[in-house]
């Protein structure tokens, strides 16, 4: 028997589906200006020297980078409640599991980028008096973030497709409603389809961007 | 005597199980230009870079005008304020303009008004013949137009002496010469200098006190003159011996000053 396709019904669900996808993009858009700006954070501790800190880091990053992302999803969303006593919504677990988990990566990126600069130039910059803080904010930091600029517009290709993990804690982003959207039309095969195609759609144009990025940015010996 | 801007007593520096500098006792004196040679691996830049502690000695004591920067509770950011350095790569901020690299430390460090820092750093690229750079990147400038740089970015500091490890090494040798007439005009001015260079003809035009380290010692200290036409130690005698087979310019075989 040949399988008749019918996009129609799944169509009239679209309002739905148009909701999940501003959803994922908000998520998208919020989880990775968290997780770049808690990376600084990491990898500033990472570097520092203070041992305690600089183990602290260590063991976050090996942790988070060393578990599977809905592992650690599924744990905050379970755990986080009961060891801390706050009812979050599954958003705020969301966004702190995206936190965690790209921070981790992405506070090694940052680290790569920060050891590629010269040593020579912290060593000029010490030369004029300038205190640990001052060298990285003003000679380090500024050069190593041009370096990392590509990796990190990989990581939001990343993340944005990581966010249709988020519908197993019941965030109702774009594969949660469509999922709603294939029980209702009884419809999966033209849902999801339609959800590739768009999730296919928003994404490509940014992985071109990434290209051009990469190109723009590279750094030239 | 006058006390030392330097005094270094008894300075040692290992490297893991490598000795590199051995029991090194250093004076300099306010004006004076003491110029250190002496083969690769001799020590010399290490010396240099221990004097502001960008190598931390492993053992005996560094007076820099009369405090002790080598004791744990040194305010090493605040010393190193009055210790300029010039590197062999120049190590200029590539993302900051010219005159951006040498307002840096009056702005950062001295915490000098905008202006102030503006017309200071103008004024010691007109000294260096580059004011007309003031809003270029480094990357557009020749080796010797970025060392150039370099020592005025060192200056804007106003340090009380200035330190230059091998200055010239990595530039092309026609852009030698431009750097090391700026490095001579600062001694002439009677900015105290320690130079760690290859260049003897400099050395010798130019120096009060020309030191010779080999194998982490210094060997042998004394005015140019003497060091470079009569020199007492047998090892002193072999290097020099050694530069005039390499370059016939060198000034023990030249003669002329």
């Amino acid at each position: 028997m040949e399988y008749q396709w019918q996009f129609d019904v799944v169509w009239a669900q679209f309002p739905k589906l148009w909701d999940g996808l501003q959803l994922t993009i908000m998520l998208a858009v919020v989880g990775f200006i968290l997780s770049a700006s808690f990376a600084l954070v990491v990898v500033l501790a990472r570097i520092s020297s203070s041992r305690f800190l600089s183990l602290l880091a260590i063991g976050y990053i090996n942790f988070f980078r060393g578990t599977p992302f809905i592992v650690q999803l599924l744990w905050l969303y379970y755990t986080l409640p009961v060891v801390t006593g706050l009812l979050l919504s599954s958003i705020s677990t969301a966004l702190i599991g995206i936190t965690l988990n790209l921070g981790a990566f992405i506070a090694e990126t940052y680290r790569a980028g920060i050891a590629s600069i010269d040593k020579g130039q912290s060593e000029a910059a010490a030369a004029l008096g300038m205190t640990h803080a001052q060298i990285m904010a003003r000679i380090v930091l500024p050069q190593a973030i041009v370096r990392v600029i590509p990796p990190l517009a990989s990581y939001w290709i990343t993340i944005f497709k990581d966010t249709s993990l988020f519908s197993l804690i019941a965030v109702a982003e774009l594969t949660y409603q469509s999922r709603l959207v294939a029980v209702d039309t009884f419809r999966p095969l033209e849902t999801y389809t339609l959800i590739a195609l768009l999730y296919f759609a928003v994404t490509y144009p940014q992985a071109r961007l990434v290209d051009y990025i990469f190109d723009r940015y590279r750094v030239r010996s | 005597m006058p006390e030392p801007i330097v005094k270094v007593t008894n300075l040692q520096k290992c490297f893991g199980s490598l000795k590199v500098l051995h029991d090194i006792n250093f004076q300099v004196f306010k004006g004076e230009v003491v110029v250190v040679i002496g083969p690769s691996g001799s020590g010399k830049s290490t010396l240099l870079r221990c004097l502001n502690r960008l190598e931390e000695p492993s053992g005996g004591s560094i007076l820099i005008n009369g405090e002790e920067i080598t004791s744990k509770s040194a305010r090493l950011s605040f010393l190193r304020r009055d210790i300029g350095m010039v590197f062999q790569q120049f190590n200029l901020f590539p993302h900051m303009t010219v005159l951006k690299n040498v307002m840096e430390g009056p702005r950062t460090v001295l915490k000098l008004s905008s202006d102030e820092c503006e017309s200071r750093a103008l004024s010691l690229l007109k000294k260096v013949g580059l004011e007309d750079k003031a809003n270029n990147k480094p990357a557009t400038l020749s080796g010797g137009q970025q060392q150039r740089v370099a020592i005025a970015r060192a200056l804007a500091m106003k340090p009380q002496i200035m330190l230059f490890d091998e200055a010239t090494s990595s530039l092309d040798p026609e852009l030698v010469d431009e750097v090391l007439a700026v490095m001579r005009s600062l001694a002439e001015e009677g900015i105290t200098m320690v130079v760690v260079t290859h260049e003897m003809g400099f050395a010798e035009r130019v120096a009060d006190r020309v030191v010779f380290m080999d194998g982490g010692y210094i060997v042998e200290q004394g005015k140019p003159s003497d060091l470079f036409y009569s020199p007492r130690e047998e090892r002193t005698r072999k290097f020099l011996k050694q530069l005039q087979r390499q370059e016939p310019e060198s000034p023990a075989n030249s003669q002329v000053g």
